[in-house]
Protein backbone atom coordinates (compact mmCIF):
# COMPACT_ATOMS: atom_id res chain seq x y z
CA UNK A 1 0.00 0.00 0.00
CA UNK A 2 1.06 3.32 -0.74
CA UNK A 3 0.39 7.13 -1.54
CA UNK A 4 -2.25 7.27 -4.35
CA UNK A 5 -1.77 10.80 -6.82
CA UNK A 6 -4.40 10.75 -9.52
CA UNK A 7 -5.86 12.63 -12.32
CA UNK A 8 -9.03 11.97 -13.29
CA UNK A 9 -12.29 12.53 -15.60
CA UNK A 10 -14.26 10.84 -13.45
CA UNK A 11 -15.87 11.54 -10.31
CA UNK A 12 -14.12 11.43 -7.56
CA UNK A 13 -14.35 8.87 -4.79
CA UNK A 14 -13.69 10.50 -1.60
CA UNK A 15 -14.67 7.66 0.90
CA UNK A 16 -12.44 4.89 -1.94
CA UNK A 17 -9.95 7.34 -1.49
CA UNK A 18 -9.82 7.51 2.34
CA UNK A 19 -10.51 3.91 2.10
CA UNK A 20 -7.23 2.38 0.34
CA UNK A 21 -5.22 5.00 2.43
CA UNK A 22 -6.57 3.37 6.18
CA UNK A 23 -3.58 1.35 7.57
CA UNK A 24 -4.11 0.23 10.89
CA UNK A 25 -1.27 2.84 11.90
CA UNK A 26 -3.60 5.62 11.42
CA UNK A 27 -5.87 7.33 14.17
CA UNK A 28 -6.48 10.11 12.05
CA UNK A 29 -7.87 10.89 8.82
CA UNK A 30 -8.26 15.07 7.42
CA UNK A 31 -10.02 14.83 4.11
CA UNK A 32 -10.14 18.21 1.80
CA UNK A 33 -12.82 18.32 -0.55
CA UNK A 34 -12.75 21.04 -2.93
CA UNK A 35 -15.84 21.72 -4.36
CA UNK A 36 -17.66 24.09 -7.18
CA UNK A 37 -19.07 27.01 -5.84
CA UNK A 38 -22.31 28.46 -7.61
CA UNK A 39 -20.83 32.10 -7.79
CA UNK A 40 -17.87 33.86 -7.93
CA UNK A 41 -17.23 37.93 -8.07
CA UNK A 42 -21.14 38.15 -7.55
CA UNK A 43 -21.44 35.99 -10.92
CA UNK A 44 -24.08 32.81 -11.19
CA UNK A 45 -21.54 29.93 -12.15
CA UNK A 46 -23.09 27.20 -14.12
CA UNK A 47 -20.00 25.02 -14.11
CA UNK A 48 -15.99 24.84 -14.09
CA UNK A 49 -13.98 23.38 -16.97
CA UNK A 50 -10.91 22.07 -15.30
CA UNK A 51 -7.69 21.59 -17.98
CA UNK A 52 -4.87 19.99 -16.90
CA UNK A 53 -1.18 19.01 -18.15
CA UNK A 54 -1.90 15.63 -16.93
CA UNK A 55 1.75 14.03 -16.85
CA UNK A 56 3.35 17.29 -15.43
CA UNK A 57 0.47 17.60 -12.82
CA UNK A 58 0.90 13.76 -11.61
CA UNK A 59 4.47 14.88 -10.94
CA UNK A 60 3.91 17.90 -9.19
CA UNK A 61 1.53 16.46 -7.09
CA UNK A 62 4.47 13.41 -6.02
CA UNK A 63 6.43 16.59 -5.31
CA UNK A 64 4.28 17.73 -2.87
CA UNK A 65 4.14 14.08 -1.40
CA UNK A 66 8.22 14.41 -0.89
CA UNK A 67 7.75 18.06 0.88
CA UNK A 68 5.35 16.63 2.86
CA UNK A 69 7.25 13.84 4.24
CA UNK A 70 10.10 15.47 4.73
CA UNK A 71 8.10 18.16 6.79
CA UNK A 72 5.84 15.41 8.38
CA UNK A 73 7.54 12.33 8.83
CA UNK A 74 5.22 10.16 11.08
CA UNK A 75 2.95 11.31 8.20
CA UNK A 76 1.15 7.34 7.71
CA UNK A 77 -0.46 7.79 3.64
CA UNK A 78 -1.33 10.91 1.56
CA UNK A 79 -3.67 10.85 -1.56
CA UNK A 80 -4.46 13.21 -4.13
CA UNK A 81 -6.78 12.84 -6.59
CA UNK A 82 -7.82 15.95 -8.87
CA UNK A 83 -10.79 15.84 -11.84
CA UNK A 84 -10.99 17.86 -14.73
CA UNK A 85 -13.70 18.61 -17.43
CA UNK A 86 -16.69 19.97 -16.95
CA UNK A 87 -17.99 19.94 -13.33
CA UNK A 88 -21.11 20.86 -11.88
CA UNK A 89 -22.19 22.81 -8.83
CA UNK A 90 -20.99 20.99 -5.77
CA UNK A 91 -19.25 18.97 -7.17
CA UNK A 92 -15.36 17.78 -6.17
CA UNK A 93 -12.67 19.12 -8.57
CA UNK A 94 -10.35 17.64 -5.80
CA UNK A 95 -9.78 15.60 -2.69
CA UNK A 96 -6.73 15.39 -0.71
CA UNK A 97 -6.66 12.57 1.92
CA UNK A 98 -3.77 12.73 4.72
CA UNK A 99 -3.60 10.34 7.50
CA UNK A 100 -1.45 9.98 10.35
CA UNK A 101 -1.25 8.45 14.08
CA UNK A 102 -2.45 11.85 15.23
CA UNK A 103 -4.47 15.01 14.18
CA UNK A 104 -2.73 17.59 14.47
CA UNK A 105 0.29 16.88 11.65
CA UNK A 106 -3.00 15.62 9.38
CA UNK A 107 -4.97 19.05 9.91
CA UNK A 108 -1.39 20.79 9.20
CA UNK A 109 -0.47 18.64 6.25
CA UNK A 110 -3.31 18.57 4.26
CA UNK A 111 -3.47 22.62 4.72
CA UNK A 112 -0.28 22.74 3.13
CA UNK A 113 -1.06 20.50 0.46
CA UNK A 114 -4.16 22.06 -1.02
CA UNK A 115 -1.94 25.60 -0.39
CA UNK A 116 1.16 23.94 -2.62
CA UNK A 117 -1.58 22.10 -4.89
CA UNK A 118 -2.77 26.05 -5.88
CA UNK A 119 0.56 27.26 -6.85
CA UNK A 120 2.35 24.00 -8.61
CA UNK A 121 0.26 21.69 -9.97
CA UNK A 122 -0.10 23.00 -13.87
CA UNK A 123 -4.11 22.81 -13.61
CA UNK A 124 -6.39 25.27 -14.50
CA UNK A 125 -10.15 26.35 -14.72
CA UNK A 126 -12.68 28.17 -16.56
CA UNK A 127 -15.64 29.61 -15.19
CA UNK A 128 -18.45 28.94 -17.60
CA UNK A 129 -21.42 31.87 -16.49
CA UNK A 130 -25.06 32.51 -18.16
CA UNK A 131 -24.10 34.95 -20.11
CA UNK A 132 -19.90 33.90 -20.83
CA UNK A 133 -17.00 32.17 -19.76
CA UNK A 134 -13.76 33.05 -18.43
CA UNK A 135 -10.51 31.34 -17.67
CA UNK A 136 -9.22 32.18 -14.21
CA UNK A 137 -6.14 33.58 -14.43
CA UNK A 138 -3.27 34.30 -11.34
CA UNK A 139 -6.04 34.16 -8.50
CA UNK A 140 -4.13 35.24 -5.45
CA UNK A 141 -4.05 32.05 -2.79
CA UNK A 142 -5.29 34.06 -0.33
CA UNK A 143 -8.56 35.31 -1.89
CA UNK A 144 -9.18 31.37 -1.90
CA UNK A 145 -8.64 31.13 2.28
CA UNK B 1 19.14 17.98 -43.08
CA UNK B 2 20.95 21.00 -40.69
CA UNK B 3 22.08 19.48 -37.96
CA UNK B 4 22.45 22.79 -36.32
CA UNK B 5 18.60 22.61 -36.49
CA UNK B 6 16.73 21.89 -33.37
CA UNK B 7 13.07 20.03 -32.95
CA UNK B 8 10.71 21.65 -30.00
CA UNK B 9 6.96 20.34 -29.58
CA UNK B 10 5.27 23.91 -28.34
CA UNK B 11 2.07 23.11 -25.84
CA UNK B 12 -0.31 25.41 -24.85
CA UNK B 13 -2.82 25.42 -22.02
CA UNK B 14 -5.67 27.05 -20.70
CA UNK B 15 -6.23 30.60 -22.27
CA UNK B 16 -2.94 30.52 -24.15
CA UNK B 17 -4.27 27.71 -26.15
CA UNK B 18 -8.02 28.90 -26.87
CA UNK B 19 -5.73 31.84 -27.96
CA UNK B 20 -3.92 30.49 -30.49
CA UNK B 21 -6.46 27.86 -31.41
CA UNK B 22 -4.37 24.91 -31.11
CA UNK B 23 -2.64 22.78 -28.26
CA UNK B 24 0.40 21.95 -30.07
CA UNK B 25 3.12 23.16 -32.12
CA UNK B 26 5.78 21.81 -33.62
CA UNK B 27 8.68 24.02 -34.48
CA UNK B 28 12.50 23.96 -35.88
CA UNK B 29 14.91 26.22 -33.93
CA UNK B 30 18.59 27.28 -34.74
CA UNK B 31 20.69 26.02 -31.86
CA UNK B 32 21.78 27.39 -29.33
CA UNK B 33 17.81 27.91 -28.66
CA UNK B 34 15.98 29.08 -25.63
CA UNK B 35 12.40 29.70 -24.46
CA UNK B 36 12.87 33.79 -25.61
CA UNK B 37 13.35 32.31 -28.89
CA UNK B 38 10.18 29.94 -28.89
CA UNK B 39 8.09 32.97 -27.69
CA UNK B 40 9.58 35.07 -30.69
CA UNK B 41 8.36 32.35 -33.01
CA UNK B 42 4.76 31.25 -32.05
CA UNK B 43 3.93 35.61 -31.21
CA UNK B 44 5.06 35.73 -34.97
CA UNK B 45 2.40 32.73 -35.77
CA UNK B 46 -0.18 33.37 -33.49
CA UNK B 47 0.02 38.03 -32.19
CA UNK B 48 -3.08 36.61 -29.91
CA UNK B 49 -0.34 35.54 -27.52
CA UNK B 50 1.51 38.40 -27.11
CA UNK B 51 -0.62 39.18 -24.10
CA UNK B 52 -0.08 36.06 -21.90
CA UNK B 53 4.09 36.66 -22.75
CA UNK B 54 5.14 38.00 -19.13
CA UNK B 55 2.65 36.53 -17.34
CA UNK B 56 2.73 33.08 -18.62
CA UNK B 57 5.40 30.24 -17.23
CA UNK B 58 6.86 27.35 -18.87
CA UNK B 59 7.81 23.77 -18.40
CA UNK B 60 10.50 22.17 -20.27
CA UNK B 61 9.72 18.43 -20.15
CA UNK B 62 7.48 18.54 -17.24
CA UNK B 63 9.83 20.48 -15.42
CA UNK B 64 9.27 24.20 -14.49
CA UNK B 65 11.50 25.99 -16.08
CA UNK B 66 12.99 29.87 -16.50
CA UNK B 67 13.02 31.40 -19.53
CA UNK B 68 16.78 31.21 -20.52
CA UNK B 69 17.45 27.78 -20.03
CA UNK B 70 18.83 26.01 -22.90
CA UNK B 71 16.39 23.71 -25.29
CA UNK B 72 17.77 20.09 -26.41
CA UNK B 73 16.40 18.56 -29.90
CA UNK B 74 12.89 17.05 -29.06
CA UNK B 75 12.60 18.24 -25.87
CA UNK B 76 8.77 19.58 -25.28
CA UNK B 77 8.10 23.19 -24.16
CA UNK B 78 5.02 23.82 -22.21
CA UNK B 79 3.75 27.27 -22.40
CA UNK B 80 0.66 28.01 -19.88
CA UNK B 81 -0.52 31.08 -17.62
CA UNK B 82 -0.17 30.94 -14.01
CA UNK B 83 -1.81 28.23 -12.13
CA UNK B 84 -3.69 29.95 -9.50
CA UNK B 85 -0.64 32.52 -7.04
CA UNK B 86 0.93 33.24 -9.91
CA UNK B 87 4.28 31.53 -8.17
CA UNK B 88 6.16 27.97 -9.02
Amino acid sequence: MEDIFEITREPIDKSGLEQRLLTGAAGAIVTFDGVVRNQTRSRAVISLQYEAYVPMAVKEMRRIGVEIRERWPEIDRIGIIHRFGELKVSESSVVIVVTSPHRRIAFEACHYAIDRLKQTVPIWKKEVFEDGEEWVEGEPIKNEE
Amino acid sequence: MDENKIRVTILLFGACREAAGMSEIECRFDSPANAADVWAEIKSRFPALERFERSSLIAINEEHASIDQGLKDGDTLAIFPPVSGGEF
